[in-house]
């Protein structure tokens, strides 16, 4: 108990430490940001705070995996991406936009909205879901720019990011390493765009650049990743 | 691909319909016998017993195998499920012009007990009618619908669509009523905040994708 709590208070000094460093970063940026990216407040605060629960979580994730399927494998067309072994703390941070609208995703929404989980339940499946074993990648790009993939990722991926894919939690980084293809094709280019709400503005400007063939670079390199 | 399960489904027919028969034969002779019909079963409190048979037996039948597909089949399903589902009912968040005078006349407190019977039933198997269209049902129960955004029906109701505590029982459930149901949910006839992932689903789903999985699903 006493161990669960100091590892709650854990994540939760993290998040100070990151928010301070992010609001750092603002302050030194030439453009000022009008609300730091990923704000820990509301219910994304709380169930950080809440203690998870990977056997409740197995139960409460029934409701996710008629389409992440179980195991948290996603699918190779993209349309659902693969949870199985990503960060607490990012699972916790995307149900929480999504819930709040920061991240649009309308075709989740209504299994993951208020009526559906509390957040407790998103604790317990962010418990659940991170702790899966990450199956060998499966959904890969066509590999024919691999070289440049993993020479845009050494420069412009790898400080978030990390040297295998791995990301980094207690930041926020997710884990991109052996995610499928065509979903990290759709959220780079949403990301590119504008389009998704809770994307770091660190990452916006970074790719906004990218062509077509970059992204589709960088993401068969990542897909290929093994943490 | 598609036709070899329709070949072995009509080469098995023969058998199990007589198994079905017999099966029938045994049921009408247990229900002949109602202290002893429950087999092996908990026994049945008197004053249950009594409340089902006054009040539930009729639509839903003795042994929560309605036979009038506009009432529900409720054998099999777990006992937390029809307790909630009573307790909606109650509420008037679950809207039924049938189940609301019904529900007002019990006592809140019978439910778990009413639960506890109708979950202890045996379910029967049902028939399928249209195999083409249940061969559909069954891709689209396992999987769904990635484009459209409907997910594996499996993912709730489990994959022999046998339920839960959360999810209710679906396995022979009569076409007729799970059509219903899914129109209710569409129209959002059947709310409740509870009801979100549902009136998504069926929103998102065909006319011919809700016959297909609803054929699949009686015929289990």
């Amino acid at each position: 108990m006493r161990a669960d709590a100091t590892a709650g208070r854990g994540i939760v000094t993290s998040v100070r430490i990151a928010l301070i460093a992010l609001a750092l970063a603002a302050c030194s940026a030439p453009v000022r940001q009008a609300a730091p990216w990923n704000e820990i407040t509301g219910e994304k605060l709380l169930a950080l705070r809440l203690q998870g629960d990977a056997a409740r979580g197995a139960r409460a994730y029934e409701v996710c995996q008629g389409c992440h399927r179980r195991g948290a494998t996603g699918s190779t067309s993209g349309t659902y991406p693969r949870l199985a072994g990503q960060h607490a703390t990012v699972l916790i941070e995307q149900m929480a936009d999504i819930r709040s609208g920061r991240r649009g995703n309308d075709k989740m929404l209504p299994f993951a909205d208020e009526h559906v989980l509390s957040p407790q339940d998103i604790a317990d499946i962010a418990a659940y879901v991170s702790a899966l074993p990450v199956p060998p990648a499966l959904g890969v790009g066509p590999g024919t720019r691999l070289a440049q993939g993993e020479a845009l990722y050494r420069r412009d991926c790898v400080a978030c990011h990390g040297e295998r894919g791995q990301g980094d939690g207690p930041k926020f980084h997710p884990m991109i390493a052996g995610q499928h293809y065509r979903y990290l094709l759709r959220e780079v280019g949403l990301i590119r765009s504008g389009e998704r709400g809770n994307a770091n503005p660190d990452m916006v400007r970074v790719i906004r650049p990218y062509t077509d063939d970059e992204l589709e670079a960088v993401s068969d390199y990542v897909s290929r990743m093994t943490r | 691909m598609i036709d070899k399960p329709l070949v072995r489904r009509g080469a098995a027919a023969p058998a199990r319909r007589r198994s079905r028969v017999a099966a029938w034969a045994a049921l009408a002779l247990l229900a002949a016998l109602p202290a002893t019909r429950a087999g092996g079963e908990a026994p049945v409190e008197p004053r249950v017993r009594e409340l089902v048979e006054k009040v539930c037996a009729g639509c839903h039948g003795i042994d929560g195998n309605s036979t009038v597909p506009a009432f529900p089949k409720l054998a099999g399903r777990h006992p937390e499920y029809i307790a909630f589902e009573l307790r909606e009912f109650r509420s008037g968040r679950r809207r039924s012009d049938v189940m609301a005078p019904v529900v007002a006349a019990l006592d809140p407190a019978d439910f778990p007990a009413l639960g506890a019977y109708f979950g202890a039933r045996k379910p029967l198997p049902g028939k399928v009618a249209d195999p083409a269209a249940a061969e559909a049902g069954r891709t689209l129960y396992a999987d769904g619908n990635e484009a459209s955004g409907v997910p594996a029906c499996a993912g709730c109701h489990e994959e022999d669509a046998s339920g839960g505590k959360r999810f209710p029982r679906l396995a022979g459930q009569h076409r007729e009523y799970l059509v219903d149901q899914m129109e209710k949910f569409r129209s959002g006839a059947r709310g409740g905040p509870a009801a979100s992932p549902m009136r998504a689903i069926a929103r998102r789903m065909t006319d011919a994708e809700v016959r297909a999985v609803s054929e699949y699903l009686s015929g289990l």
